[in-house]
């Protein structure tokens, strides 16, 4: 991928022993990689070092494997752990089926398609905090339309405090995220339908192949790769989750919604141990995790393989 | 009976001002293979998608075997396509895609792989069964797409420019093959193309269009020896048939031509007198110009200097001013040819061969 | 497609466009409204619609500072970002070195890292810098976490430039700083316009780095600041929905002007 800019009369700068131009190199990419080393990689490393230790305000105490140890008993830990990967694994089915079928509804020459594409795209340029208060009000208990609509269509029964019922607070944050990306999705699988070959679609059209065989036959398989890469995506992204959480529950009620985001984040600054080698011991689990569930994803789907035509 | 019969087919498309297929009438025979010719956007290809039901049909009516299928779906016409651009299942293998009509059409497996095999083996494609389309050369893609038409043995078999894809020496080799396909199979096949080579060769008859018009159909050779207008007689040939304009000056019993400086008196036997002034364009092809003036037969003198000579070795083409007309008159002569450019000499016209077109463009009748 | 096929689809897409707009809708009726008229009807349209408080949001609830504070963050942020991040797109891209592809890879794979693994040594190293709850501290940890996604956008783009087209300059007798900001970056700008318009959007809703790296007043970006706001006026309902439009007003003006660009931008890569 990278080219070879040599200068002019290379070879003579070769003979000088001056083959790349190192000094311009360096200058171009030492920028980015201070801020790197600086915010991203010593950081990391020095968050690996602090799961070692007892990090106090002004002391800091080695204690091996103390933290991982705790962290292995610790219950709210491996609840939150679950609920992020639930989390995780249900989000992108989610949201990349009903992305799917918007798509191919767009797909299908629908008249205002393009107006249906950008509406449907505003959810995700939304910050979590303005979505989080605005899903606060849909799902409250008095006034909120989820129940007000269930009470009108005389099913009050099944009006209920979405985000305080710890049966009903995880699925119904995982629907706010569905609700923001599933545009998202919609747009990608649109442009990944319109980039499909027209002449093999209407070949399949000649093979005897109906709406419901095109799409199993032909359409399914050639978007496939996006499709994957948008569940790898989406997975990655609700890993991280916090911010939605954050504005809405809190992780409340009883761990329902605890991730380890908001669990990290209360051990390191709302504890009142004010260690941080615990949070670090969290963090540095969790990233191993992450990393492992995600090059799991990637090895299964095959992703490097590519669709050449 | 003719198999496929298209009644002043139209199509426009939304918002267009003209249509891009308009009124075209053709009746294309069992066995024949038809070539809808002409240069880009004349609406060969449109049409071809009609007949396919890959295109709407805006007016007019099409029949396949006598039963009109304008509204029948493209997979009920018992029609199969080979596309420009091949539209191989890039995720199926060649076996795969070969096979995926017979299975849609639920065909016995056993009949599947006979045909398959069959076609396969026909093509030279055998030991590429497994390959998936990246994995093959243009020309292999070229036959996977033709083998996929044959194993569904469809009442007609359509091409929309199968060859523009490929290399010329391959060009050359796959026309051959398809002749020889069509001869084998005694389909009927129609092809489109904007390459006149093709569709001499290949062709039972021609159907040339321009202008989403159906201008001339014919035999090849038909075509070729009395076209129906300029544009039919500058497309086919290479060099292209030389159109000169001239003009009628009444003498000799109205068959005087005045072509730039030199006049031409066209022989009383195949033509009737034209009016004095009128506006006319002479056509001889190159093959009818010569250097020398050869004895017996009717011919034309015209005295020239050459602008140009390019040797072919089988052949010499010259390109020669004539005073008073723009365009240099091409002449196709022998390898032998001594003259070199800026020479004067006198080029002979066959007049035996001469077409002569009207203001209008299209061709005057010889007398009867 | 028949009739009946397409109204029911119509439908289906008219209902899921009330489902993906409805809630901003109704977010944009409250902000007019004050807040006892939205306790007696919460989902009457504002009649009056009471533009003032649009004013009285911006001026007494602070959201001035925290919009300021945005403004200058994020601004700052996508101006070093664009920087430095094409300078790094740029030498990797174009130039072939051993440790070119390590350094990508190095680069690109940090955007699968969960925050947490760098958020609580930033806040420890923020501290001890004396950069902790400071503008500059949390303008450059924002590039930071941009950067690798920039690069990734850019290289791709800065790879496809035809070598010729550097060759030419070379000849030309220009140095490789005066190449790259001659030739490559307004070749690329396309691409770059795309990376600062998703960079911004980005960094303008990001939340977690600045609840951890900011805690004075004076220094909010507007989610803490509206976070701020509910956290103190719980049922104040009119204020809080005036306050979330203001947050979301620049996004809309970005996304009216740029929507395409927007759209390139935000799902650039995802498409294979």
């Amino acid at each position: 991928m990278a080219r070879d800019v040599m200068p002019a009369g290379a070879e003579s700068l070769r003979e000088q022993g001056l083959a790349k131009p190192w000094g311009t190199i360096i200058a171009f990419l030492l920028p980015a990689l201070t801020i790197y080393v600086a915010f991203t990689a010593y950081p990391a490393l020095r968050t690996l070092w602090n799961s070692f230790h007892k990090v106090l305000p002004r002391r800091e105490e080695a204690i091996g494997l103390a933290n991982y140890i705790e962290l292995a008993r610790d219950d709210i830990f491996w609840r939150a752990v679950r609920n992020t990967i639930m989390w995780a694994c249900t989000s992108p089915l989610v949201e990349v089926s009903v992305a799917l079928v918007l798509a191919l509804a767009l797909y299908a020459k629908v008249p205002g398609a393009r107006f249906f594409r950008v509406a449907w795209f505003t959810p995700v340029l939304m910050s979590y905090i303005v979505v989080g208060i605005l899903w606060l009000w849909i799902y409250n208990y008095d006034w909120g339309p989820v129940n007000v609509a269930l009470r009108a269509l005389g099913l009050g029964y099944f009006a209920m405090p979405w985000l305080g019922d710890p049966k009903t607070a995880l699925p119904s944050l995982i629907f706010v995220t569905s609700w923001m990306w599933v545009g998202f999705n919609m747009v990608v699988l649109l442009a990944a339908l319109h980039s499909l070959p027209r002449e093999v679609i209407e070949a399949a059209e000649l093979d005897n192949c109906g709406w419901g065989g095109k799409l199993v036959f032909v359409i399914l398989p050639l978007i496939r790769a996006t499709l994957l890469n948008l569940i790898v995506l989406s997975f990655i992204g609700k890993m991280k989750i916090f911010d939605l959480v954050w504005i809405t529950t809190k992780g409340n009620p009883l761990w329902a919604t605890e991730t380890v985001s908001t669990y990290v984040y209360k051990r390191a600054f709302e504890w009142t141990t004010f260690d941080l080698g615990y949070p670090s011991t969290i963090a540095a689990v969790w990233f191993v995790i992450v990393l492992a569930t995600v090059l799991t994803l990637t090895w299964v789907f095959r992703l490097r393989e590519k669709l050449e035509y | 009976m003719a198999v496929v019969t298209l009644d002043k087919l139209t199509k426009v498309y939304d918002r267009a001002h003209l249509p891009a297929a308009d009124a075209v009438s053709l009746d294309v025979q069992h066995g024949e293979f038809m070539v809808l010719l002409g240069p880009s956007g004349c609406g060969k290809t449109t049409t071809l998608r009609m007949i396919a039901g890959l295109e709407s049909i805006s007016a007019g009516t099409l029949s396949i075997d006598g039963r009109v299928v304008n509204q029948v779906p493209a997979k009920d016409r018992d029609i199969a396509m080979v596309f420009q651009s091949y539209a191989l299942y890039p995720h199926m293998t060649v076996k795969d895609n070969l096979a995926f009509g017979l299975k849609r059409r639920s065909i016995q497996r056993a009949e599947i792989e006979r045909r398959v095999v069959a076609v396969a083996d026909t093509l030279g494609l055998s030991g590429l069964l497994d390959r998936k389309p990246h994995a093959l050369s243009g020309g292999q893609r070229q036959r996977v797409a033709l083998g996929r038409a044959i194993v569904r043995d469809p009442k007609v078999f359509l091409f929309d420019e199968p060859l523009s894809n490929l290399d010329a020496a391959l060009r050359v080799s796959t026309r051959g093959e398809l002749a020889k396909l069509h001869r084998r199979l005694g389909a009927t096949m129609i092809y489109v193309t904007h390459d006149q080579v093709e569709a001499m060769t290949l062709g039972s008859r021609i159907c040339i269009m321009n202008g989403g018009k159906v201008v001339q159909v014919g035999a090849p050779l038909d075509v070729y020896q009395h076209p129906a207008n300029t544009f039919v007689a500058a497309f086919l040939g290479n060099p292209p048939m030389n159109l000169l304009p001239g003009r009628a000056t009444g003498e000799h019993g109205g068959l005087t031509v005045q072509i730039g400086e030199a006049t031409i008196v066209l022989p009383s036997d195949k033509w009737a007198p034209l009016p004095a002034g009128a506006a006319v364009t002479l056509g001889i092809r190159p093959e009818s110009v010569s250097e020398q003036v050869a004895n017996g037969g009717a011919f034309a003198t015209l005295p020239a200097e050459i602008a140009q000579v390019e040797l072919l070795g089988a052949e010499t083409i010259l390109a020669a001013r004539i005073p008073g007309v723009e365009r240099d008159v091409m002449a196709r002569v022998g390898a032998t040819s001594k003259l070199k450019v800026g020479a004067r000499c006198t080029l002979s016209l066959d007049l035996s061969a001469m077409h002569l077109f009207d203001a209008a463009g299209d061709a005057l009748a010889h007398k009867a | 497609m028949s009739a009946l096929k397409r109204a029911i689809l119509l439908l289906l897409l008219t209902f899921y466009t009330c489902f993906a707009a409805g809630p901003f809708v109704w977010a944009a009726m409250l902000s007019l409204r004050t807040t006892t008229e939205i306790h007696r009807n919460h989902f009457a349209l504002p009649r009056p619609a009471h533009w003032e408080k649009f004013p009285e949001a911006w001026f007494n609830s602070n959201y001035s500072v925290y919009f300021a504070n945005s403004t200058q963050i994020v601004i700052s942020a996508v101006l070093i970002l664009t920087l430095v991040g094409s300078m790094a797109a740029h030498c990797l891209a174009r130039y072939r070195f051993r440790l070119n592809r390590v350094i990508y890879f190095i680069l690109f794979s940090t955007i699968i890292f969960p925050p947490q693994i760098t958020i609580i040594s930033l806040f420890q190293i923020l501290v001890q810098y004396g950069l902790y709850n400071s503008k500059i501290g949390l303008t450059l940890v924002y590039v930071a976490i941009q950067l690798p996604l920039t690069i990734y956008i850019l290289e791709s783009f800065f790879a496809r430039i035809p070598s010729d087209l550097f060759d030419a300059a070379r000849i030309d007798g220009y140095s490789d700083w005066e190449i790259f900001w001659r030739v490559s970056f307004p070749i690329a700008l396309p691409a770059i316009s795309t990376t600062v318009i998703l960079n911004f959007i980005l960094l303008w809703n990001e939340f977690l780095y600045a609840v951890v790296l900011i805690t004075e007043e004076a220094n909010r970006t507007l989610p803490l600041g509206i976070q701020r706001f509910i956290g103190d006026s719980q049922e104040d309902v009119g204020m809080i929905a005036t306050g979330l439009m203001i947050a979301i007003i620049p996004v809309v003006v970005v996304y009216a002007f740029f929507s395409e660009k927007l759209i390139q931008g935000m799902t650039a890569g995802a498409v294979k």
